[in-house]
């Protein structure tokens, strides 16, 4: 009997490699090379698609509005803002005095018996410690003023966060319809937006604490609408079917039963305001953030301290909330009456200590700050003595470093850089999108056209070019270093627990503050802004991929292994590959953070946009700050649509 | 019957806030006055002088704020800061606050005469004598040769907060030169202060009063002479032409507040009479930012050795 | 005189002539953003492939109609996407119905008001969950006094009512603990305390054992069976698993693709199944243990009629002894009257007829 001819089953051939995605990429940029080659210099943007006119009116647009404000009798337009600002400068005024009022034993107290009743003795530790940190780097008046300040700006960020939080939580129109304007909140640099926020609100703490509810509020709303979300729907269908109005529902069902994620809210909105501290002091915050922008020029050694100080008070903050949020949490506490008596003794018991440590103070003397002995000179000498051991070029290191940022910079950035802003403009919009399309689809390859366009428009077509070279360059090396770093975290233990505070530093140190031993060890004006992005936006995409790859299938590794895979297989055919999508959000995320970066890095030589934007603000240059910083909007806008779009599109593919 | 643990704890605060509340007042002739520091440490040095007259002398309570050069027009409109006592000339918000608003109005000059321009170390002046004056420099360009310059020479433009009209000069002298900042002054600083002790060629964008020329010996490089219809900020905009001038040299003035100027406050004569010389800004400055003295300490130590001149400012 | 023996049924009367405590009729659900022009179309007769491709619609629960009389325990099952989650939500409109009425209580429940709605849900019905819809942040007998809260009861009111109630399902001694500490078991029981504590007049169970291991379920299903004796509850039960809704239902509705597509008693279903569908459903089912003498049945013979008596509804199962060791047929006997035999003959047909 003839063998059943199971052999001949159809086997799709494998397509040509010239066909392959990779392939056609690179061949737009093999086309753009040629382009740049011939035609190099000739074809820039041209005047006839720019708005020029555009600046002007807008510096006319910042005229009206200063000479409108300042009359004798403003419109009731200006009496607000006006009044909002003075009513914000007032609370964080109040606050700092009554700081001050209870003196450094009072503050101290209040501080750590707040956070020993609700947190536990460690976290009333580490709080106490905090404390003790600032008197050391003899910082104490910065510090009570920037804290004031966080807490102003925090207390009023949930006060409007948590609600429309709430709201987005339950209705899917409402989540819909805001998500876009907390993207951009969270997108647009705080320097594009401090100008109008210094126009409308003046300089002083009440535009500091705006500038900060405005990047604060979004984690606040979106972290909230997730907890209400998470709620177990039968628990809400429960409290339905039992009648309950929507408020007994929201206020016995939901708020209870998302008490984890409204407290993470309020934990990452306390982190996000902290890191706009240093912005703040541009716009009269005053505190820490005053003393990192005026040290910057006359006093590195105390800028890089107060950056510490700075990232103390955020990890402090973020380690006593969150052992706030699970001491108190119901779930887990399981209160008899007997232990709520003793609880309440205990609180009373706190407020009088603190009243007392205020009284004594007081009557001691003690001073509003900590004036006496501080570690500030010993400190200053080490900081400085590292700081000048970086600055001497007779250095060991500077002979390694120097060459080495020479190279990267003649050989790689600055040609990089003028591919980029001298390819002829027709054939870097029209590569783009073609790179666009085929990475991430149609709708993706337009609004890189839109964008592009809108670069040019603001007559930022040059340095919008640079920027976008130096945001790629940054990217690829966050990508380079994060991803086996990533990788490497999702694998050991041991590794990750080594990273979590190097991380924890790198996210809440001012960039402001890391940038400047790069500038001495490494002068040329490019690369220390592309380090300060590496620095800071590695940290997200390490996380990131080490969350993806960690929650990779069990099954699916489990079965690699039964098969005989070796480690480095399992991770190489089966981790990465599944951890695809947190990878590529670890792209996307890590593109939106090297851009944020783009202004602080216009400070210390990337020039381009972020010049623009700074020298803007510090001008008075409204008009130029604005449209510089609409055109980083519009690249974040293209770069974030292009890298989100591919897992979209792989979605569409299964569905 | 629940007490309320939250109302006990208020209510202990507002206890301790009471009994404290009255050791807080102090009478003052003078009141607060808020004056202007700018970021450059000549600034800390004139700023915190006349702070240590003001509180040693009249028994003000000083603040100081930090606004940058041009929102700070803002903060006095608004009451916000009282005075500044350095101003590099900033047309346009004279136009807008002095003249039109008139919410802003001039305090005199501080005494210091400005000078910005280009600048080379002095060891390279010495070497090549002809760069005395910018005709120097033509073909020889390459001499200033950097990573980020290519074929063309570097000049190392100046913070962009700061006024500048270099790229439009070189334009119009026609120099192969290509402009390069590396930032904010302390990126630039570290950049030619790096280059000097390796003793190798940087040309700058430089100014005085500033406080490291005490240290480092520079030298200015002489641009094309003014002439009337002299443009000298490159935002404006104008033919690259008009800008083919040297900088002018700034009178630095000092503006006040409407508010503070109005008020009967001793301060305000100190302020108008506040006056000194560019040796003792950078004197102060050195102490500041050379030698990391506080600020408060540095003032107090010039202010002892110069009785004279500070009584003059308090009018005696 | 022979004994009548006990019944088979759950042992309560259902008085049929009353008034149906609910009634529902053509009641639809469709999702989509369509769904209302679908219903009363013959769009709505597509299939559910169609209808999807045809109109992004899916038609959840199509031209259901039931009623339910005081005390009677009315189970609807089927298999999941059958629509029966669904359909017991439209009862008391925790998803809006598409078309069709539901009256409770002689209340008008699709046409009422926000404020009549919610004191319906308050007052005339209660629901128990698949998971439990507890509150975790709460102690058992706070969880137990929920729906006395909501409705506005007093503290010391509601938290008297709760320990009665924890007492009626067992858990008096574990009032003061929280709903981790508990078993899953326990805490359905909470959940079925809760439900007691408003003194519903419908009781609407939503698979409340499907998360529960299968040997709790059994003790779960004697727990409910058990309060219903006791309190007398309407209830509407949903499941998938057919042993449970024979054992709980005084009559079961066997649901597909979102229709009724057979509802009667346990024996009509087993006796009888309406389609290929049903019968596949009670294929497995021991016939013995349902069908009552009614099927079996045959008319007397002159001379049969003074055999042993047995009421009509007893089991096939529970009759088999007394026919076996009888000599002369047994009869059937209903209201003292009887109205059939039973012989061994036809008790072996029934049991033989169990193993296709």
């Amino acid at each position: 009997m003839a063998a059943v001819d199971a052999a001949r089953l159809p086997v799709a051939a494998p397509s040509p490699w010239w066909r392959s995605r990779n392939a056609l990429v690179l061949a737009v940029v093999a086309g753009m090379l040629l382009a740049f080659f011939g035609w190099r210099n000739e074809l820039l943007w041209p005047a006839s698609l720019t708005w020029n006119a555009l600046s002007h009116h807008l510096d006319d647009f910042q005229t009206w509005l200063s000479n409108n404000r300042n009359v004798a009798h403003p419109s009731v337009f200006f009496r607000a803002f006006n009044g909002l600002a003075d009513f914000l400068d007032n609370l964080v005024g109040w606050l700092t005095s009554l700081f001050f009022k209870l003196t450094w034993i009072g503050t101290t107290a209040l501080g750590v018996l707040v956070v020993l009743r609700f947190g536990g003795r460690k976290a009333a530790l580490g709080t106490l410690a905090a404390f003790a940190a600032f008197a050391a780097m003899g910082l104490w008046e910065p510090s009570m003023r920037t804290f004031a300040l966080t807490f102003a700006a925090v207390a009023l960020s949930l006060a409007i966060g948590l609600p429309l939080g709430v709201l987005a939580g339950r209705s899917d129109r409402f989540q819909r319809a805001i998500t876009p304007l907390l993207d951009a909140m969270q997108i647009i640099p705080a320097f594009a937006y401090l100008m109008p926020v210094v126009i409308l609100f003046s300089v002083g703490r009440g535009a500091a604490v705006v500038t900060t509810m405005i990047y604060a509020i979004p984690p606040a709303i979106r972290i909230t609408a997730l907890g209400i979300r998470g709620v177990p729907t039968n628990t809400v269908e429960a409290a339905t079917a039992f009648g309950a109005t929507r408020w007994q529902t929201l206020l016995k069902v939901q708020l209870p039963l998302a008490r984890r994620l409204l407290l993470l809210s309020v934990n990452q909105t306390i982190l996000f305001a902290l890191s706009m501290v240093v912005i703040a002091g541009l716009i009269g915050g005053q505190g820490l953030g005053d003393v990192v922008t005026s040290g910057i020029y006359s006093d590195p050694a105390l800028a890089l301290i107060a950056g510490g100080a700075i990232v103390v008070m955020a990890i402090a903050l973020d380690r006593a909330t969150e052992a706030m949020a699970i001491r108190t949490d119901p779930t887990h506490r399981h209160l008899t009456e007997s232990k709520k008596r003793r609880l309440r003794i205990f609180t009373a018991a706190c407020a009088v200590a603190i009243g007392l440590a205020a009284g004594l103070g007081n009557a001691f003397g003690a001073g509003s700050s900590w004036m006496r002995w501080s570690a500030q000179p010993w400190l200053r000498r080490q900081v400085q003595a590292a700081l000048d051991y970086v600055q001497n070029p007779d250095t060991f290191v500077f002979h390694i470093t120097n060459p080495v940022g020479n190279f990267i910079v003649k050989y790689g950035l600055v040609p990089l850089q003028s591919f980029f802003t001298e390819v002829p403009w027709p054939a870097m919009v029209f590569g783009l999108a073609l790179i666009a399309f085929l990475l991430s689809g149609l709708r993706p390859a337009l609004v890189t056209v839109a964008m592009l366009a809108l670069v040019g428009l603001v007559n930022e077509w040059p340095q919008g070019m640079d920027t976008l070279s130096q945001v790629l360059v940054g990217t690829l090396l966050t990508m380079l270093v994060g991803i086996p770093l990533g990788v490497w975290a999702a694998e050991s233990r041991r590794a990750e627990r080594m990273m979590r505070p190097v991380l924890d530093v790198l996210q809440t140190l001012p960039q402001l503050v890391y940038i400047i031993p790069f500038i001495y060890l490494m002068p040329v004006s490019l690369v220390p802004g592309v380090i300060a992005a590496v620095l800071y936006a590695a940290p997200v995409v390490i996380r990131l991929v080490a969350a993806g790859v960690r929650e990779v299938s069990p099954h699916a590794v489990e079965a690699a292994g039964a098969f005989g895979a070796t480690r480095a297989q399992v991770l190489l055919k089966v981790k990465i590959p599944l951890a695809r999508d947190a990878i590529m959000l670890g792209v996307n995320q890590g593109l939106i953070m090297v851009l944020s970066v783009v202004v602080i890095a216009g400070l210390v030589g990337s020039g381009a946009l972020g010049y623009d934007v700074a020298q803007g603000l510090n001008r008075g240059l409204f008009g130029q700050g604005v449209l510089a910083s609409l055109a980083i909007l519009a690249l974040g806008i293209a770069l974030d649509r292009v890298t989100q779009g591919r897992s979209r599109k792989r979605l569409g593919e299964m569905a | 019957m629940k007490v309320r643990v939250g109302g006990l704890a208020v209510a202990a605060l507002v206890v301790a806030v009471v009994v404290v509340g009255s050791a807080g007042a102090r009478a003052n002739a003078c009141g607060t006055v808020t004056l202007n520091e700018q970021a450059w440490a000549g600034s800390t040095a004139n700023t915190y002088v006349v702070k240590n007259v003001l509180e040693k002398s009249l028994g003000c309570k000083v603040n100081i704020t930090k606004v940058a050069e041009v929102p700070v027009y803002q903060a006095m409109a608004d009451g916000k800061t009282d005075a500044i006592l350095e101003d590099w000339g900033h047309a346009p918000q004279w136009a807008q606050y002095v003249t039109k608003q008139k919410t802003v109005v001039r305090a005199g000059p501080n005494g210091v005469k400005g000078v910005i321009g280009w600048y080379i170390p002095t060891y390279l002046m010495k070497q090549h004598p002809e760069f005395k004056t910018w005709k120097g420099l033509k073909g020889e360009e390459s001499l200033f040769k950097s990573p980020e310059s290519g074929s063309q020479g570097m000049f190392l433009g100046g913070d962009p907060s700061y006024q500048q009209k270099d790229q439009t000069l070189i334009k119009a002298l026609k120099l192969n030169l290509k402009f390069v900042s590396v930032g904010a002054e302390p990126a630039q600083v570290a950049r030619w202060t790096q280059l000097y002790k390796q003793k190798k060629p940087v040309l700058f964008y430089w100014y005085d009063p500033q406080y490291l020329n005490a240290t480092y010996q520079v030298s200015q490089i002489q641009l094309p002479a003014r002439f009337k219809g002299c443009l000298d900020d490159e935002k404006v905009g104008g033919p690259p032409a008009k800008f083919a001038c040297a900088y002018p040299s700034y009178t630095l003035l000092k503006f006040m507040s409407k508010k503070f100027a109005t008020s009967a406050s001793p301060a305000v004569g100190v302020v108008q009479r506040f006056s000194w010389s560019n040796a003792d800004q950078n004197a102060v400055a050195k102490m500041i930012a050379g030698d990391h003295m506080n600020p408060d300490q540095a003032a107090q130590k010039w202010i002892a050795a110069n009785k004279a001149k500070v009584n003059k400012w308090l009018g005696k | 005189m022979v004994a009548v023996a006990e019944t088979a049924s759950l042992g309560h009367e259902i008085d049929r002539s009353a008034e149906p405590l609910i009634r529902a009729r053509n009641v639809w659900k469709v999702f989509g953003r369509n769904a209302d022009k679908i219903v009363g179309t013959p769009e709505a007769q597509l299939s559910r492939s169609e209808l999807r491709a045809k109109h992004d619609c899916v038609a959840a629960v199509r031209d259901v109609s039931f009623e339910v009389w005081p005390r009677e325990v009315f189970v609807v099952m089927g298999l999941s996407g059958s629509g029966k989650s669904t359909l017991v939500r439209t009862l008391i409109r925790l998803i809006e119905p598409t078309a069709g009425e539901i009256e409770i209580a002689g209340q008008d429940v699709t046409s009422a008001s926000p404020t009549e709605l919610r004191q319906l849900r308050r007052h005339t019905s209660s629901m128990v969950f698949q998971h439990f819809g507890l509150l975790a942040h709460r102690r058992v007998i706070d969880n137990v006094a929920f729906g006395l809260e909501i409705q506005g009861v007093s503290k010391s009111e509601r938290l008297a009512r709760a320990e009665e109630v924890l007492k009626l399902v067992g858990l008096e001694e574990v009032g003061n603990s929280f709903p981790d500490q508990l078993s899953g078991g326990m805490q359905q029981r909470v959940g079925l305390a809760r439900a007691f504590a408003v003194e519903p007049k419908v009781m609407l169970y939503d698979e409340p054992f499907s998360a529960l291991d299968p040997l709790i379920r059994r003790d779960m299903q004697d727990e409910v069976i058990r309060l219903q004796h006791e309190t007398g509850k309407t209830m509407v039960f949903i499941t998938h698993d057919l042993p449970e809704a024979l054992r709980l239902g005084d009559r079961i509705a066997i649901m597909r693709d979102g229709a009724i597509v057979q509802l009667g008693t346990p024996e009509d279903l087993v006796g009888s199944p309406a389609d290929e569908y049903v019968e596949n459903f009670v294929r497995d089912i021991p016939r013995s243990h349902v069908l009552t003498l009614r099927w079996i049945m045959r008319d007397p013979r002159p001379g049969e009629e003074d055999g042993p008596r047995l009421d009509v509804r007893t089991t096939v199962r529970k009759a088999v002894s007394l026919i076996a060791g009888s000599e002369r047929p047994v009869c059937a006997v209903e209201d003292d009257r009887v109205v059939g035999v039973c012989d061994k003959e036809a008790v072996l047909t029934a049991i033989a007829g169990e193993s296709d």
